[in-house]
């Protein structure tokens, strides 16, 4: 019985917990960090059992209300789905463990409305991705936006007014989706998805059709940080407190990407985008841009956090980049790489966490002699940068390598170009990184052994902090080395024929 | 001119839609930006609300005292469509949740800065 | 800035006009949206909700869990005010 509720209940356990967190604080302000990740556990586990479920039966569909759609709404968990569940519930659930030390050093007066708002919005994203209702999606994403909003505007120097700025910039996404809603509801009558996909292939030639999709690309492109919508980004996670901006900058950007294969491949039929409008070369022109003022815009960065964020927009050019070279492999490579780029930019922003905790300053030059002040933490941070570069066996290498093969088999050169000038420009960019960090590198022989001498302590992050970015890097190399099973038992299902 | 007379309401809730959305973007107050954004959703919302409007005599979609005990049969195009209404109740409260966000935000910003205009706020970070 | 605000409006509010033409005109009874899925709001709510106002029946039952989702939205704005506008102790002290 439970495993046929468990579709609801990773939604549910999230938001009843959220709504129980402040009282749970008022009785003890320390029952806060356990409850939380009691709750995520459940949830984790939900979407386990649910992803399961979804490998050995096939796509699930949980009635809410038991109505059946189009009157009601519906859950509709595919492939895709249970994977961007498992992803966000566990990333939600390894931040939480990560959170604790860092919200009493930055936010220690009021960190039960902080772990509130981290529940609301993992609650948002788990909405906005299980759900099969168009509808449903905008108010779930304007839950995750809200909580993010507020979220961020506690952190730092100019927070306030970098979460201001995405407050605009992320309503006139939200709004302009809505629009698209409208129109599309004003030709067909309906707001579920698998309805509206089979309503609309008729309705192809409106131009009212022509506008919502429009209107839905734009607005999720603001939501996905897509280059030129990109500006509220950098400032936002910049200024964000550790623990909100680990949490935010894995799962923000990909569940709007997420989001965004909804609309194109489940909503519209796949040749709607590719072969009725010029929608594909578009997205590849725009994720070829994307990835080279990402690349460059980080190289010019002397603020840590600041060139990560210039990173995770580049990264945000792969993924669309992958999608417009509109093959099968290139688009397999562009859902592996949605998995992965959530595990590395959680593995970055964790270590940017515990740099910030540590030594108090984000700028790169303060970084001296940071490989033998944290080993652990050092090692975890040269797994994820290989896989951000690139690097077999990484899970980062994989997913470059179907891009690139999908972008050669389609004959686009330029984005093969894009690829590897990126990942040239990471190697410089981590390079520069590990040349500050090992600066004193010692009076000879290897560091390790000479670390414990009086000269440079180890000064080793807390565990709390240490053993989310160890497990993350065991992920990355574990997604690395089973990415062929990943492929074959879930990630082929997702892609769309065409 | 036809189809211009057909769809006046579209017209007109799409330029007031645009004078919110130019306001969101362009001004440097931040309550008007502030109202901008108001405007804009609330533009949307009265979009909606229009779908639903049947012409013909149509009333309320609240059934009458005839209809609620199954005396005669219901005329589906004597009460208008209430699906849009829904969606733009929860689409009313999802603009005001974002609004007193938006309003705590200027709140904090005016608490240390004293001024309300983008560009004194960006002179006063840097 | 401001011109580029402008020059944005003016091409999102025309593209959007452009889409008005193919729309169903205002009021038409016939129109898909009036078709296809409200009807069965309409004649079936009194034998399955028991609720003669339409809107209600469809607000906390057909699509109740939308509900729960505003009611959330609400609740997530009443604690982003509390994390962004409370003030410590020793502020408010100061203050008076």
């Amino acid at each position: 019985m439970m495993i046929e509720q468990a579709p609801a209940l990773i939604v549910v356990i999230s938001l009843m917990s959220a709504v129980a967190t402040p009282l749970v604080g008022w009785l003890k302000k320390d029952l806060c960090y356990p409850w939380v990740i009691l709750a995520l556990l459940g949830s984790t586990l939900c979407s386990v059992l649910v992803l399961n479920t979804v490998m050995q039966e096939g796509v699930i569909h949980y009635h809410m209300g038991s109505w059946l759609p189009p009157w009601g709404i519906e859950y509709v968990i595919d492939h895709l789905n249970a994977m961007m569940l498992v992803l966000i519930t566990g990333t939600s659930l390894l931040v939480a463990v990560y959170s604790r030390r860092s919200l009493e050093a930055e936010l220690s007066d009021r960190t039960i409305y902080f772990y509130t708002l981290f529940l609301l919005q993992v609650t948002g994203f788990v909405g906005i991705v299980i759900t099969g209702d168009v509808f449903n999606l905008y108010v779930f994403l304007e839950i995750a936006s809200l909580a993010g909003y507020a979220l961020i505007a506690t952190g730092e120097e100019g927070a306030p007014f970098a979460a201001f700025r995405y407050l605009i910039l992320g309503t006139v996404g939200a709004c302009f989706y809505l629009l698209g809603v409208g129109y599309l509801y004003m030709v067909t009558g309906s707001l579920n998805m698998a309805d509206l996909a089979e309503l609309l292939p008729s309705l192809y030639g409106s131009k009212v059709v022509l506008v919502a999709f429009a209107f839905f690309m734009v607005g999720i492109a603001l939501k996905m940080a897509l280059f030129p919508l990109h500006m509220w980004l950098p400032d936002a996670y910049t200024r964000a407190p550790s623990a909100a901006s680990a949490l935010i900058a894995p799962l923000m950007t990909k569940v709007a990407v997420y989001i965004m294969l909804r609309v194109m491949f489940t909503l519209f039929r796949p040749y709607f985008s590719i072969e009725l409008l010029p929608v594909a070369k578009i997205m590849l022109y725009a994720g070829i841009i994307a990835i080279f003022v990402g690349a460059v815009m980080a190289l010019a960065q002397k603020n840590f956090k600041r060139m990560l964020c210039y990173i995770v927009i580049a990264e945000v050019g792969y993924m669309v980049g992958g999608v417009g070279v509109a093959n099968a492999v290139a688009i397999r490579g562009a859902i592996l790489h949605v998995m992965n780029d959530v595990v590395m930019t959680l593995g970055l922003f964790a270590v940017a966490g515990i740099l910030a905790y540590k030594m108090k300053n984000s700028e790169i030059s303060a970084f001296d002699n940071i490989f033998k002040k944290m080993p652990f933490t050092m090692a975890a941070f040269l797994v994820v940068a290989l896989s951000v570069i690139g690097v077999p066996p990484t899970c980062g290498f994989f997913s470059k390598w179907y891009l690139i093969q999908g972008a050669v088999m389609a004959g686009n050169w330029t984005f093969v170009a894009a690829l590897l000038f990126s990942s040239l420009v990471n190697v410089v960019l981590f390079f520069r990184i590990i040349e500050t960090g090992y600066y004193d590198f010692g009076v000879g022989g290897s560091g390790h052994e000479h670390a414990h001498e009086k000269g440079t302590a180890v000064s080793e992050a807390p565990l709390s902090m240490l053993i989310p970015t160890v497990v993350v890097a065991a992920a990355i190399i574990l997604i690395g080395l089973y990415n062929h099973s990943i492929l074959i038992n879930v990630i082929d299902f997702a892609v769309p024929k065409l | 001119m036809d189809f211009i007379i057909a769809k006046y309401n579209y017209w007109i809730y799409i330029i007031l839609m645009m004078i919110g959305f130019y306001a969101m973007i362009a001004k440097n107050n931040l309550i008007k930006k502030i109202i901008g954004m108001n405007i804009f959703q609330t533009a949307i919302i009265l979009f909606f609300v229009s779908i639903a409007y049947k012409k013909g005599g149509a009333t309320l979609p609240i059934l009458t005292h005839a209809d609620a005990h199954g005396e005669h049969a219901i005329q589906v195009a004597q009460y208008l469509n209430p699906l849009p209404h829904v969606l733009m109740l929860t689409a009313i409260v999802v603009s005001i949740a974002t609004l007193g966000v938006a309003l705590a935000i200027a709140i904090m910003m005016y608490r240390k800065y004293h001024t309300l205009e983008e560009d004194e706020i960006l002179k006063a970070i840097k | 800035m401001k011109t580029l605000g402008l020059i944005v409006s003016i091409i999102a509010g025309a593209f959007l006009i452009y889409g008005t033409i193919d729309m169903p005109s205002w009021g038409d009874p016939n129109s898909p949206a009036s078709i296809h899925v409200s009807p069965r709001y309409i004649t079936k709510t009194e034998v399955e909700t028991a609720t003669p106002n339409i809107v209600t029946s469809v607000l906390a039952d057909y699509r109740g869990y939308d509900t729960l989702g505003e009611t959330t939205v609400i609740f997530t704005a009443g604690m982003a005010c509390i994390l962004l506008l409370r003030r410590r102790d020793g502020a408010k002290k100061t203050r008076r």
